[in-house]
């Protein structure tokens, strides 16, 4: 068993290799229905469960509970509130980010699930806080979870 | 009686944990597993099946790590899997060591883990953000850390907890881990050093979280008959318990660990345990954060929910206190190769049982313990019981 400490890991003799491969990710038959919505409509939608009354937020195909399959659509609206949140100082190299970046969990009125996103136009949150959705414009948006371009406080 | 064999453990292993080791993943694995093996006073002859535990293949940058590791892990011509369940990966090897020999098909298994994050660069983190959703999640730039944070947040805020007394936690490992010789971050610090430490995502600072290592650690499992015939003081595995919560981790509340608590159950009626706290004279909950030991707590039922910290900071936590945790040092302050980590929890239990943890022996005759590790999204949980 080697006992140096080596704390710089290119201290050691290595040889340099790398992972090829770039990857698309397909959307989903869900996926597809959810980001057609947002990007042509401007509407967040989710799924509902007949059996456990739960509505999905991102939308899902099938109850993950009771395995139904899940038909039917409701618009959930654009508001909601922050359930947890971190303001991120470092990047995952540990490098200082430029601007510290809001993060919130937000969960979205009458379902159950929420969203992971960006908080904007404010320099201080909350839990509890009341959050909505700032879409870009029809032009801008490209079937994307970053059609969503922040969450920010309601007025 | 579970599966039709007792399932003991007669050797346990643990290679150095450090940022970066000369070892290749594979010579981790083979050191960590001869110690195991030594110490059993058995040869690689002796060993009928072996089980194999590892993270994520990104870390050593082989897409095909199990069978990557096999010679390493004394593999060759035997039955061999390899296990992965993220973070939780080290403590379910052992389980599934332990139903090859409960089956009644084997009466020996080699247990191993290895992980070589140092592998990759310029960061381990850089393999991390893949784990996230590839349509939902990962547009928005997501790093563990700052899931990590979301939960921290919500578990400080559903109880009203101060970071100072969770920082109590990280003095209190990377300090236990001075008595551990393969420790990578063992420190004397204090709760100031840790709230002045540089902030990563609030409310996750540089001391709240374990380092990246390397490292590797091994079991000998054999059962009742073959444990009888080498030696007089085994290790039982009474309980074994492992549950996986939703993977739309933002469909979750976060200040509660449902799966751990589901996984406990589990282990705990198979071990006829009723009363964890009174019952368990030792544990080692998983900590790749200080928070998480608290969490972990709660979820393994040896405290109330939101009660952890409060026990924390009267000192029952402590190697000498009522209801030692992480005596080892855990993961804040031995070190954090993933699978290995969680085995390393295990070894602990072991050499704590037997009365062989050294100066980091906790005093009085503890006869049961438990180990737990937890990963994925912030959603599996793993535990085993180890009975004297
Ligand atoms: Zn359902």
């Amino acid at each position: 068993m080697s006992i140096e400490k080596i704390t710089n890991p290119f201290d050691a003799r290595h040889w340099i290799g790398h992972m090829e491969a770039d990857y698309m990710y397909t959307l989903g038959v869900v996926g597809e229905r959810f980001f057609k919505e947002l990007k042509e409509n401007g509407r967040i939608m989710g799924t509902r469960c007949p059996n456990c009354s739960i509505v999905y937020v991102p939308p899902r195909m099938y109850c993950e509970r009771c395995f139904a399959k899940l038909e039917e659509w409701i618009d959930v609206g654009k508001k909601g509130t922050i359930h947890t949140f971190t303001i991120a100082t470092i990047e995952k190299d540990g490098k200082k980010l430029e601007k510290p970046v809001i993060y919130a969990l937000i969960k979205f009125e009458g379902a159950h699930g929420g969203m992971i996103h960006k908080i904007g136009e404010t320099d201080t949150v909350c839990i509890g806080m009341k959050v909505e959705a700032v879409l870009k414009s029809p032009e801008e948006r490209k079937a994307s979870i970053n059609d969503i371009a922040y969450f920010r406080p309601t007025k | 009686m579970y599966g039709k064999k007792r399932v003991a453990i007669v050797g346990a292993g643990l290679t150095l944990f450090r940022r970066r080791l000369k070892e290749t993943g594979k010579e981790l694995a083979y050191e960590a597993a001869k110690m195991a093996l030594d110490a059993a006073g058995l040869e690689l002859r002796d060993i009928q099946s072996v089980v194999m535990g590892t993270a994520p293949d990104a870390f050593d940058g082989v897409h095909m790590k199990g069978e990557y590791l096999a010679d390493g892990a004394g593999a060759y011509h035997k039955p061999y899997t390899r296990v992965f369940v993220g973070g939780g990966t080290g403590v379910f090897t052992p389980l599934a060591g332990w139903w090859h020999i409960a089956s009644g098909q084997f009466d020996t298994c080699l247990v191993v883990c290895e992980e070589k994050m140092s592998s990759c660069y310029p960061h381990p983190q850089y393999a991390f953000t893949t784990i996230f959703d590839p349509i939902l999640e990962r547009p928005i730039g997501m790093n563990l850390i700052w899931i990590f944070a979301l939960e921290m947040q919500r578990y400080m805020h559903k109880h009203n907890i101060k970071k100072e007394h969770i920082a109590l936690v990280s003095v209190k490992n990377k300090g236990n881990a001075l008595d551990h010789p393969c420790a990578q971050l063992a420190a004397r610090i204090t709760v100031d050093d840790v709230l002045n430490s540089e902030i990563m995502a609030w409310p996750v600072q540089r001391l709240d979280v374990s380092p990246t290592s390397d490292g590797g650690a091994a079991l000998v499992l054999v059962s009742e008959d073959v444990a009888k015939e080498i030696t007089d003081n085994p290790v039982w595995i009474d309980g074994v318990g492992w549950c996986i919560d939703s993977t739309h981790w933002t469909n979750r509340d976060l200040y509660y660990p449902d799966y751990v608590e589901y996984a406990a159950r589990m282990a705990y009626k198979m071990a006829g345990i009723k009363n964890p706290p009174k019952e368990i004279d030792v544990a080692e909950p998983y900590d790749p954060f200080d928070y998480k030991e608290l969490h972990h707590m709660e979820g393994l039922l040896l405290c109330k929910k939101g009660e952890a910290p409060k026990l924390t900071a009267e000192g029952v936590t402590q190697r000498d206190g009522d209801l030692p945790i992480n005596p080892s040092g855990g993961l804040l302050g031995v070190g954090n190769p993933i699978a290995a980590a969680g085995l390393m929890k295990v070894c602990e239990i072991f050499w704590q049982l037997r009365g062989e943890a050294g100066k980091r022996q906790i005093p009085g005759d503890p006869r049961t313990g438990i180990a737990q590790a937890w990963g994925d999204l912030m959603q599996y949980g793993s535990v085993i019981v180890l009975r004297r």
